[in-house]
């Protein structure tokens, strides 16, 4: 192996303890704040490993949503709750036993399906198609920003509305509506006590 | 400066802005409303349900000339007259829909501005929808559909039973988009990384992947069989239906419906022709238990806003045999003018309910004894609407049925239209029901139109300003094209026909 086949594999021996010990941790601790957090250094080590493997803008967004919006909605939903600290981990019933044999089964098949892609893709025959597919552009970002303004430019200022109207419907049921109801009996005051508008419509 | 030339210039031959003026027409109104309502800081909010009128008029009036001046136009939209019918049919339910509501939200004491807000944005979801030819477009303005209407389900948010639908609502809309999205993941899978619908056909080879192209079809229409609530998919229909404010309630039953009927039937003609036996088997099966459950379950209810949630079950379930029954010479003639008549019954009914529900402050249908003697005018035009729905002729719903059992007939679904007819029966008689129920004077103790004249004098002040303007113009106006649409049904038909693609 040469030097940065080497730095690589030290890298990859780095990052992936840590996904390991951070899910370890989402799932053994008893403090639900501590497991929120491992949550965090599971997502972080998964962007870390996007980067170790040439996709820069998977890794980006892997930043942006898991770590800066999933786990951050996961620790302030966390944070006020209301927790007992009580877990009643040493009892072990069925359903840890299934769940462990459903988690195992699971785990061994991907094993075997990355085995047989492995094998597929190293013989020699498919290595020159692979290569031909030219994986290794530099301007990944840059691509995605020319498609997104090219061929998808409907979806994309459509879902920039779509944020929009979530934004505004998911404050409307939160708000206070104490200065909607002045107003609103204002104008009720409004429409009682003059006589003369009431023979004309307001609405045209 | 050369840098933004030159990207208008391969913006604008990349997509042809004439042709989604309409939804700019929408976008820009949208903008409005809510820099509108920032400047006023809440007053004048009628005026805002002007401007959502205005837009969605000059909206249709473009819309309009384009449907008669056909741009073919290739890439994300297609312009032919299949889509644009459509787009036609959402923007005249917007239309109709706001009108009925002005007087609702005013009387229930909620903030005003942001109902016109997520009404633009449902409508311009629809419009978009029943044009997008590619998986991201189609997704996302379905999403944008589904969300607003969440939000407007759930916008008294005092009324427990509206919280309760709009919850109800979200979970089940997110469960079956997310099983159509697994189903256009295994479509853009097996055709090489394509998007487009055009592209997916010529890609994918059916022979090969046919399992998986089966089960990809199966995921599509558990998908969209939500949004049109056929059988086994329709469980959320009644209880979002009875807990939204009524006017919502008129919006949904019409505008998604007729959505997601644009969605299916181009989702179902591109990609899966070569599987159209085994997809018109299920489909034909879907359609007769929605219309056998829809139209019993119908008889046993109490509550006006439920029985019209499940006879909506059972109509989609008619205009289901429509799109079964397309063929070469006809198009989707039968369906199209089912679906505009369908438009008109169901908003009339609904601006009535909610003109009642106004005036009473109830859903049950006992409480419309004898409203003949109160409000003849109110009796008589729900009495045509209910006619038109069960399909009593010289009203337009007996020609549109007439049309799409023929059409049944023609195309060999026997099974379908006899339990079509059979239960088109059944429906007739709770609609008549109803009617018998206004038209008699009642002898029951608990009278509930005794209160009718007095809080009349209460909210009438209210209402009586507005009420010869918008809701009654929209009772009016669906009153004349139900009875009307009958007797024009030649030339409704002879646009609809060529929309075979």
């Amino acid at each position: 192996m040469n030097l940065s086949e080497l730095i690589h594999e030290f890298i990859l021996a780095l990052i992936e303890p840590g996904i390991l010990v951070g899910s370890i941790g989402t799932v053994s601790f008893i403090n639900i704040a501590n497991s929120t957090f491992s949550l965090g250094l599971v997502f972080t080590c998964i962007s870390l490993l996007y980067f170790a493997l040439n996709a820069d803008f998977i890794a980006a967004a892997q930043l942006l949503v898991y770590v800066g919006a999933i786990n951050v909605l996961i620790v302030f939903a966390v944070m006020i709750t209301d927790q007992s600290v009580s877990s009643d981990s040493e009892k072990r019933g069925i359903g840890y036993f299934t769940a462990l044999g459903a988690c195992s089964i699971l785990f061994l098949t991907i094993v075997c399906i990355f085995h047989k892609i492995n094998d597929f893709y190293s013989s020699s025959i498919h290595q020159s198609e692979y290569l031909k597919l030219n994986l290794f552009e530099k301007n990944d970002v840059q691509n995605i920003g020319y498609q997104l303004l090219n061929k998808f430019l409907v979806p994309f200022e459509l879902a920039s509305l779509l944020l929009l109207v979530a934004l505004v419907g998911a404050i409307n049921p939160a708000r206070d509506e104490d200065e909607g109801k002045d107003i609103a009996e204002n104008k009720k005051k409004s429409f009682v006590s003059s006589t003369s508008p009431r023979d004309k419509s307001s609405f045209f | 400066m050369n840098d933004i030339n030159s990207f208008l210039s391969r913006l604008n031959s990349t997509i042809n802005f004439s042709t989604i003026l309409p939804e700019i027409i929408l976008i820009v109104g949208l903008i409005t409303i809510v820099i509108t309502d920032l400047v006023n800081k809440g007053k004048n909010a009628i005026f805002l349900y002007k401007i959502f009128l205005v837009s969605t008029l000059v909206s249709m009036g473009i819309l309009f000339y384009q449907l008669i001046s056909v741009i073919a136009f290739e890439d994300l939209y297609t312009n032919n007259i299949f889509n644009n019918l459509f787009r036609f049919f959402i923007l005249i339910c917007s239309f109709i829909s706001v009108l009925l509501s002005v007087d609702y939200v005013l009387c229930s004491k909620i903030s005003l501005a942001e109902f016109p807000l997520f009404k633009i944005s449902a409508g311009l979801g629809g419009m978009i929808l029943s044009c997008a030819t590619d998986l991201i477009t189609i997704y996302v303005s379905l999403e944008f559909l589904a969300l607003s209407s969440c939000f407007l389900s759930g916008y008294t948010k005092r009324d427990i039973r509206s919280n309760e639908a709009s919850m109800k609502f979200l979970l089940m809309s997110g469960a079956s988009s997310s099983s159509l999205l697994y189903g256009f993941s295994l479509l853009y899978g097996f055709s090489d990384g394509q998007v487009q619908l055009d592209n997916i056909i010529d890609k994918i080879l059916f022979s090969q992947y046919l399992p998986t192209i089966c089960i990809s079809a199966a995921f599509i229409l558990a998908g969209t069989a939500f949004k049109l609530s056929l059988f086994p998919f329709h469980q959320w229909t009644p209880d979002v239906y009875e807990g939204s404010p009524t006017p919502v309630v008129a919006f949904f039953s019409v505008t998604s419906k007729v959505a997601a009927l644009s969605l299916f039937t181009r989702l179902f003609r591109l990609i899966f022709p070569y599987l159209s036996n085994e997809w018109h088997i299920v489909v034909e099966l879907l359609a007769i238990s929605s219309m056998i459950l829809g139209n019993l379950i119908a008889v046993t209810q109490r509550s006006f806003k439920r029985m019209l949630a499940y006879s909506s079950i059972s109509q989609i379930g008619y205009v289901m045999i429509g799109i079964l029954a397309a063929d070469l010479e006809n198009g989707y003639a039968s369906m199209l003018t089912y679906t505009f008549i369908y438009i008109f019954m169901n908003l009339g009914t609904f601006a009535r309910i909610t003109l009642f529900s106004l005036r009473t402050g109830t859903d049950n249908i006992r409480d419309y004894a004898g409203l003949y003697m109160k409000d003849p005018v109110l009796t008589f035009s729900l009495v045509l609407c209910l006619l038109s729905l069960g399909g009593i002729p010289p009203l337009s719903g007996f020609f549109g049925k007439l049309y799409l059992f023929w059409h049944g007939w023609k195309a060999g679904l026997y099974i379908s239209v006899t339990v079509a007819l059979v239960t088109s029966v059944i429906s007739i008689y709770y609609y008549l029901k109803i009617i018998k129920l206004m038209l008699t004077k009642t002898t029951n103790p608990v009278d509930t139109l005794k209160t009718y004249e007095k809080q009349k004098s209460l909210v009438s002040s209210v209402i009586s300003t507005k009420l010869k303007s918008s809701v009654e113009m929209a009772m009016i106006l669906c009153a004349l094209a139900s009875t009307l649409s009958g007797l024009f049904m030649d030339p409704i038909i002879k646009i609809t026909r060529n929309t075979f693609f």
